[in-house]
């Protein structure tokens, strides 16, 4: 560590490489949507989440047990399988 | 009415008999026999036939990916029965689509999924690979053996179908499963016979595993109808345990040794213990399993008995599981020694599977103590530790059965594609993901028996509150395994694409890694592997002197 010259230092950490576009605005998107929701609290307390608040009822006696969390989690992972299988399938 | 002796006299002849004509042959009939088995496994199946490719290694991939599909689906009912263990009204909500699962049928289903689907895919996918390399030949029909293997997944379909309601439009879902798992087996049997006769040199013990392990299904069977104990409790409970001794257990130990030894890269410890573990499988009773033979008797399409068993068959029974203990002893004991060889590292990285093996071989000692005692009891018809056995079993399935057939997999995979799988890490991680959330989980829903039955002992009326809280803890645990055998999947299917070539690694190793590193004056572990050098690699320290030079004499 301490025999490497100053100029390989300053090679090393020049940072050649940037993230994708693509998150950058997703991680920017995450991010916006949160604050407005933190926003829209403090704005409006106690108010109910306009759209959400009118979706959510519909799932009620569906997912009215904490399996539904875990089952989610392994439809995902389902889904994650299939769409491996097909992605790498079709990518060239 | 005496069932037990002779049942397994029947099967030790039938086992003694095939293996004799499997080395002597059919005489002035072998080639007849071997032309017409040739004929009905590709030609007489028509255009069917030509829907799968015949590749090298086909059959093997398609077996090995059909089971660990299997296995994510295995862990998700059982994670669902375990869940509706402690909250049966938790899937209430699918009643709307006219489906009311309860924790009873959602394990059962689970059972047939990781026995029959995952495991012996996984273990007749290895098979495929394994016996043509040490016989020195290719499989007789890649074919065949690749078409077969929808047969079998659908077979296992039905029968997870059936776990729920063995029943639809009055036909017998289970026996239906069960005929087309036997032409499957059976097509795969004639396959790896006629395999073995075109071997080029003798096959190793382990082979003779994997040939015993499959025909053992179908004689074990033959030999409880021959012996006319099918249709008692005993009878039924022996068969489920004599296929489990030979059709998994064989299978398991066969496919495990050779993956232990050419993933390590150590050769096999004990070729004594090898033929110790086939020898024992065959004459002992394999205590692993459930003492409920409902499994054996829904798939012959049986009413299931009561076990009762005579004084005779709880003695010869109960000594003959406990024989069992020299091969179960014995296979561990050389699978372990083989995996470590001389103090080798066995979290391997670049042997995705070693760690499951060895997980597997660390855990079968303990839980075939376990079932022994649960097994012997439930024989005597004491049944007091009857409320063990269903978790016992599921403890049994997936840190044993499970871990051992995956790891073997999972080395034998990348043989067979010419591809490893995309990532070590996620491998690792689906790894400890899987183990601990079998091992944790189902430990923790076995102290919940316990303390149902401690309870149930004490007369008590009002059910323990740490009861329904180990039971949440225990199927919420077990979602580890639900999440490591997806992250093992899509590794695994990603893998086939986008994987390592194996080809290339060989090639690159020669001049990435050099066998010797000289090391001439003090340096860092850092300066030596960034040369090139790998933990494989050997530093020679080359001596110097510390005399003044002089001129080189000419």
């Amino acid at each position: 560590m301490s025999d490497q010259s100053p100029s390989q230092i300053t090679e090393f950490i020049q940072g050649e490489k940037e993230p994708e576009s693509s998150s950058v605005v997703l991680v920017l998107g995450l991010v916006s949507a949160l604050s407005f929701l933190v926003l829209y609290g403090i704005l409006y307390p106690g108010r109910e989440m306009p759209v959400v608040s009118e979706l959510l009822p519909m799932f009620e006696g569906v997912f009215d047990s904490g399996i539904w969390f875990f089952l989610l989690g392994a439809m995902l992972g389902v889904f994650a399988i299939i769409g491996t299988m097909l992605t790498e399938a079709t990518s060239e | 009415m005496n069932a037990i002796i002779p049942t397994l006299a029947i099967f030790w002849f039938l086992m003694i008999a095939s293996f004799i004509l499997m080395k002597r042959g059919l005489s002035i009939f072998n080639d007849v026999a071997k032309g017409m088995v040739m004929f009905m496994l590709e030609k007489a199946l028509g255009p069917a036939i030509d829907f799968v490719q015949g590749k090298p290694g086909s059959a093997s991939r398609t077996w090995i990916m059909h089971g660990m599909i299997w296995t994510m689906i295995a862990s998700i009912l059982t994670f669902e029965g375990l869940w509706l263990s402690h909250d049966p009204t938790a899937l209430h909500s699918l009643s709307a689509w006219g489906y009311t699962p309860n924790s009873q049928e959602l394990i059962y289903a689970g059972r047939f999924a990781a026995v029959f689907g995952a495991a012996a895919m996984m273990i007749i996918g290895a098979g495929l690979h394994i016996i043509p390399a040490l016989s020195g030949t290719n499989l007789a029909s890649e074919s065949n053996a690749t078409l077969v293997s929808g047969l079998w997944t659908l077979s296992v379909l039905i029968l997870v179908i059936g776990a729920h309601s063995k029943e639809i439009l009055g036909i017998d879902l289970m026996v239906i499963g069960t005929a087309l798992q036997v032409l499957a087996l059976l097509a795969i049997i004639m396959n790896q016979l006629l395999t073995i006769s075109n071997a080029t040199r003798p096959i190793a013990v382990p082979g003779w595993l994997i040939i015993f392990g499959l025909i053992g299904n179908p004689l074990a069977v033959a030999s409880v109808i021959l012996s006319g104990a099918y249709d008692t409790g005993v009878g039924q409970w022996l068969v489920y345990h004599m296929i489990g001794g030979t059709f998994l257990f064989c299978g398991i130990a066969g496919t495990s040794l050779y993956a232990s030894s050419m993933g390590s890269g150590n050769p096999l410890w004990s070729r004594t213990l090898v033929g110790f573990t086939l020898f024992g499988a065959l004459i002992a009773i394999n205590p692993l399993g459930s003492t409920d033979p409902t499994m054996a008797a829904d798939m012959l399409g049986l009413e299931v008995s009561e076990i009762s068993s005579s004084t005779q068959d709880h003695i010869s029974g109960s000594f003959l599981m406990a024989l069992a203990a020299i091969p179960i002893i014995a296979y561990s004991s050389n699978l372990l020694v083989t995996l470590r060889g001389k103090d080798a590292f066995v979290e391997n990285a670049d042997s995705p599977g070693i760690a499951e093996i060895n997980t597997g071989a660390l855990m079968l000692i303990p839980i075939a103590i376990g079932a022994l005692f649960v097994q012997t009891d439930a024989l005597g018809g004491v049944g007091e530790l009857s409320g063990l056995s269903e978790t016992l079993d599921l403890l049994g399935i997936w840190t044993v059965l499970i871990p051992l057939s995956l790891g073997t997999a999972l080395y034998v995979l990348p043989q067979v594609s010419g591809r490893k799988v995309l990532s070590v890490n996620r491998s690792r991680a689906a790894y400890w993901l899987m183990s601990g959330g079998a091992i944790a989980g189902l430990t923790f829903t076995i102290m919940a028996d316990l303390n149902d039955m401690a309870l149930a002992e004490a007369l008590a009326e009002n059910p323990s509150s740490i009861t329904e809280e180990l039971r949440i803890l225990g199927s919420v645990t077990f979602y580890g395994t639900v999440l490591g055998s997806i992250f093992h999947c899509t590794n695994v299917i990603s893998g086939q694409f986008r994987g390592e070539k194996l080809s290339e690694e060989v090639e690159t190793s020669t001049t990435l890694s050099p066998q010797t590193y000289e090391l001439t004056s003090s340096t860092s572990v850092r300066r030596i592997l960034a040369s090139g050098a790998t933990l494989d690699t050997e530093v020679n320290p080359v001596p110097q002197s510390e005399e003044a030079g002089t001129a080189t004499e000419l």
